[in-house]
């Protein structure tokens, strides 16, 4: 959104397409239009993300298309093309220059029980209560390595809902020790912290239970959750929210051909850029998380850069030195912050805990741990594991079992994760009907088009 | 279950959909996500083990909600709940295959 609103005012014509139907990405999930909601995230964090966003909403240059998915990302004959597929049909747009800013999801935790309905990701519980103002469930479970599931249960409860326990699978010594190792970090971002200590102040008041050093083994249920298993105890619950950190989205700058490096601790693919946060693909430019977790205040210093970039690439020249340079200066002071979340909620060692046999490691193609494992001891190929029990070939295409399959070849292999690589990124990145494929409607990213064509 | 939250909150036009057969109602802007975990079961589809299945994700990524959708007109087409928003008149089909 701040790379778009910055290269629209100088006067590049804007394509900027989402899968949601209103702009604002996961951190702004904006209830739909129909729905009237006051006091909308008027907490302190939100404020400089919701001034990005209305400059954003307000600037008439920028053509918007929500509700539509990137299937893919290619150059073809010196332009790039973008298919976006809508409920109805495949639009094929063509631009000079393209941004990747496809954010992060949470990163899926295979353990026993967890394809039950009723288990969730923490950041999809999050966003049925920013955007369609509905909590999910009747009694919550949340289980994880990650802070932010504090601020999610205490969503929950504000909103009138039930949340049964906290549990963080680390100590609260192991939770603490990176905070008390760069006390300076932790001072200068004490705003965030507040907002921590808040919600565990509104889980108090509401007697919620936050329990560390509680790792959550198994869900049961029958046709769906009714309990989270942990060591020593079992808790009644009809949802449990899982949150053990957040992975990039990065199968466009995969495709694409851009470089990528595994992202530690928590895992993904994250697309390597220069300091303009350009790729080593020519055109082609990141923001966000697509260039490593880092929140959304880091992603919109980072859309700046990238705007800069883009406008000098298409011979506008504005004066951005000083700009670029508070940008930088902002994103390094964030980046002490990022590394120590990281550090907080590193999931690593649920990620090497056993799990038994059966329990499905792809969710898509239905694949246990156990035929996974015998694969492995053929090869240690992720593609080559893939052809032989399916893993990582269905509709998600590998997104929810890529991680942990690496984490497994890893754990074989005694080399770093992703070192062997990851699936091949093929098209398209989201399921699409053939039909739609054959007779996409082409759209110029340069060109004046009806608002028809993409409404 | 019902959960959505009213302190505060409009919402659009009461809407009429069917879900697995049974008619329903439903709100302008809500997603088809929202209006089947708000019944009782939360389950989308069977995997192959026959086993029910729920959404995961809730932003599109994950694949899990796929359910089958026809519209006042035209074909039936697979689209994911958490993405689409309902519409008067549309007939959803899930393969949860329990009670909703």
């Amino acid at each position: 959104m701040a790379a778009a609103t910055i290269v629209a005012r100088q006067g590049l014509r804007v394509i900027v397409m989402d899968e949601q139907q209103r702009p604002g990405g996961q951190i702004l999930r904006q209830p739909p239009r129909a729905f009237g909601v006051r006091g909308w995230l008027d907490g302190r964090t939100y404020r400089g993300v919701k001034a990005t966003l209305a400059a954003f909403e307000t600037e008439p240059e920028i053509r918007w298309c929500g509700g539509r998915s990137a299937l893919g990302l290619a150059r073809e004959e010196g332009t790039f093309v973008v298919h976006a597929a809508g409920m109805d049909d495949v639009l094929r747009i063509t631009a000079d220059r393209v941004l990747v800013a496809t954010g992060c999801y949470d990163l899926p935790v295979p353990l026993a029980g967890w394809t039950l309905p009723g288990v969730l990701a923490a950041g999809g519980v999050q966003a049925f209560i920013k955007s369609q103002q509905f909590v999910p469930g009747e009694r919550f479970v949340f289980a994880g390595t990650h802070p932010l599931m504090l601020v999610i249960a205490a969503q929950i409860v504000t909103a009138g809902g039930e949340v049964a326990l906290v549990a963080f699978d680390q100590s609260r010594t192991r939770a603490a020790a990176p905070l008390l190792a760069k006390p300076w970090t932790t001072l200068r971002n004490i705003e965030i912290f507040a907002s921590a200590a808040a919600a565990l102040m509104t889980l108090r008041r509401h007697r919620v239970p936050v329990r560390y050093g509680m790792p959550l083994t198994a869900i049961t249920g029958e046709h769906q959750v009714s309990a989270a298993r942990f060591d020593a105890m079992r808790v009644e619950c009809d949802r449990v929210a899982m949150c053990y950190g957040f992975v990039p989205q990065s199968d466009l700058p995969r495709m694409a051909g851009a470089s990528t490096i595994w992202a530690s601790p928590a895992g993904g693919w994250r697309t390597l850029h220069n300091e303009w946060m350009a790729t080593d693909v020519e055109g082609l430019w990141i923001a966000g998380e697509t260039a490593g977790v880092a929140g959304a205040a880091a992603a919109i210093e980072e859309g700046r850069l990238a705007a800069f970039a883009i406008l000098r690439s298409a011979g506008k020249a504005p004066d951005t030195d000083l700009p670029a340079k508070q940008a930088r200066r902002r994103l390094a002071r964030l980046q002490g912050f990022t590394n120590l979340l990281a550090d907080v909620a590193d999931p690593g060692a649920v990620l090497t805990r056993a799990v038994p046999e059966d329990t499905i490691l792809c969710r898509c193609e239905d694949v246990s741990f156990g035929s996974v494992s015998a694969a492995l001891d053929e090869t240690l190929a992720p593609n080559a594991v893939k052809l032989l029990t399916r893993c990582g070939m269905g509709l998600c295409q590998g997104r929810s079992c890529e991680p942990a399959l690496l984490r497994l070849i890893a754990s074989r292999s005694g080399d770093k994760i992703g070192s062997a690589g990851g699936f091949a990124a093929r098209f398209p990145a989201r399921p699409v009907q053939i039909g739609d494929l054959i007779q996409p409607a082409s759209v110029a990213a340069t060109a004046t088009i009806s608002s028809e064509a993409i409404d | 279950m019902n959960g959505r939250i009213t302190h505060h909150v409009t919402r659009g036009a009461k809407l009429s959909i069917t879900l697995d057969g049974r008619t329903l109602d439903a709100f302008e802007g809500e997603t088809i996500a929202t209006v089947i975990m708000a019944l009782s079961s939360p389950a989308f589809r069977q995997d192959s083990r026959g086993d029910p299945r729920g959404l995961f994700c809730n932003m599109g990524t994950c694949s899990e909600c796929f359910v089958s959708v026809r519209r006042i007109s035209g074909p039936v087409r697979r689209l994911r709940a958490c993405l689409t928003p309902v519409s008067d008149g549309m007939v959803i089909e899930t393969t949860g295959g329990y009670d909703v």
